[in-house]
């Protein structure tokens, strides 16, 4: 009974969604049955084109993505090891830390154009956030023991740096990363719902405006699967990475 | 000392107000262009009436994804059955754009405010609940034995140590919500709104009204900036007692 009941819920949803596209109270547009939505699915999995376009969202969130990742770590590491730069950029960050940069997304359409780059640019300015701000929290919170150890032996800067920072902060740096792919998710799809003529979130908007709802639930499905993978993927590469220390988490 | 740690950010304005100088494009504002456009809105009715509609949405939208969020993470890490129940489909569905559920939630709701105020409170149920939930599960067993062993019953300890050793973590929740929640109402208003900063943004950038853009940009920010600095405000005076982080 109790390893049954992770599955409870999921199952009475689709239930209770199977009921109502049944019983025939609401349009099927507002609840297409299961079948034609599994059957979208399979034709979305088959159809080069459509991967062509889950192939598109991917390259703007994983674009951004690493350019984020790679800004960020530089940026947090030097904010965790100097005064100066925390000093300097710590306003900066904690100020704007809550503004919807969304917001910006027309400016960014003026400035780098309606294509992919101005998307890649939003992905990136919203992930730098997470990851910034916990690399810093990562660095500053080095044990002091161990500083301390690598400079009596003799280690440089670099190699301080490189073989004692850098790993003691690599778990806030997973942590920071696994905020940071949702939110890139997030600002792909939603930038491709406002404004674009590729990717998951248009083909989102358009097979809903061509009133195909049983294919826009299945584009649903494909954006939630695609999700679910990459922070699988985070999780699997910080497993393998930071093999020492468990992720000390229930689920996931 | 105030002065020197903004410092940075005022350069940053500086240079970009000596950059207008020499001609920006026509859609980069000088900051005193944005202060100025920003200034004469204030004066209007118009602006608050969209930032009215965008808090009408946003806000009751945070207000009810951060209780059933706290309540039910609360309840999750609390209660093993309702754990094995509810977190699987929590944690599975976390990494998903919730925002793709909006064009659903017309459909279902109505293209009116209730779908936006319900895409919102989804968007904000997760990190709440999954903060409760950790923070319940984080709650030293030592203070939970103590408690026991001075005779407190169940509902006591739940009250008195569960609950107050997860507020720290279910606060750090509610900012992430916040943030998430001016997202989605903006985002959900660009999509589609009759009203609201978002949509105002949208018309700006049809319109080619670039002094409006950084208008309602600008609003967005300060909202932002606000709410997030009340609900650290409200963590300050209700958690006195706990250590604050710098």
């Amino acid at each position: 009974m109790k390893r049954f009941l992770p599955f409870a819920f999921p199952v009475i949803l689709l239930l209770v969604w199977e009921a109502a596209a049944r019983s025939g109270l609401w349009s099927p547009l507002l609840f297409p049955p299961l079948e034609k939505i599994g059957r979208e699915l399979v034709l979305f999995f088959s159809k080069p084109e459509s991967l062509l376009e889950a192939w598109v969202t991917l390259y703007r969130a994983l674009g951004g993505f690493a350019l984020a990742a790679m800004v960020g770590i530089l940026v947090g590491m030097l904010m965790g090891r100097s005064k100066l730069v925390a000093g300097l950029l710590d306003p900066l960050f904690s100020g704007t830390y809550a503004v919807p940069k969304l917001a910006l997304f027309p400016i960014f359409i003026f400035v780098f154009g309606i294509g992919s780059l101005s998307k890649v640019a939003l992905v990136f300015l919203e992930c730098l956030y997470p990851i910034v701000i916990m690399s810093y929290h990562g660095a500053r919170s080095v044990n002091r023991v161990l500083l301390w150890s690598a400079q009596n032996m003799g280690a440089s800067r670099g190699e301080t740096l490189r073989r004692v920072v850098i790993p003691a902060s690599a778990p806030y740096i997973f942590a920071g990363f696994r905020v940071a792919v949702p939110v890139a998710m997030i600002v792909v799809v939603i930038t491709e719902m406002v404004s674009s003529a590729d990717g998951l979130g248009y083909l989102v908007s358009y097979s809903l405006s061509s009133l195909r709802t049983d294919r826009m639930l299945a584009v649903v499905v494909a954006i939630a699967l695609l999700g679910y993978l990459l922070d699988k993927a985070v999780v699997v590469a910080r497993d393998r990475l930071i093999y020492w220390e468990k992720l000390d988490t229930y689920y996931v | 000392m105030g002065l020197a740690r903004s410092g940075l950010f005022l350069s940053i304005l500086l240079v970009w107000q000596l950059l207008s100088l020499r001609g920006l494009p026509a859609y980069v504002l000088s900051p005193l262009e944005i202060v100025r456009h920003f200034a004469a809105a204030l004066g209007s009715a118009e602006l608050y009436e969209h930032a009215g509609a965008s808090l009408a949405r946003s806000l009751p939208g945070f207000a009810i994804g951060t209780f059933f969020g706290a309540l039910l993470g609360l309840a999750a890490g609390v209660a093993r059955w309702f754990d094995r129940l509810l977190s699987p489909a929590v944690f599975l569905t976390y990494p998903v754009p919730k925002i793709v559920m909006l064009p659903i939630f017309m459909l279902w709701f109505g293209i009116g405010d209730l779908s936006k105020v319900l895409i919102i409170a989804l968007a904000c149920f997760y990190p709440v609940f999954i903060n409760a939930y950790y923070g319940v599960k984080a709650t030293p067993a030592i203070l939970v034995w103590s408690a026991l062993n001075m005779g407190a019953r169940r509902d006591a300890i739940f009250r008195r140590v569960v609950v107050p050793s997860a507020a720290p973590m279910i606060f750090a929740g509610m900012r992430v919500a916040l943030a998430l929640s001016f997202i989605v109402m903006f985002a959900a208003e660009m999509i589609n709104a009759r009203s609201g900063l978002g949509h105002l943004i949208r018309e700006a950038e049809n319109s080619l009204r670039f002094d409006l853009m950084y208008v309602s940009l600008l609003a967005v920010a300060i909202l932002g900036y606000v709410g997030d600095r009340l609900v650290r405000f409200a963590q300050r005076r209700l958690l006195a007692w706990q250590e604050q982080p710098g």
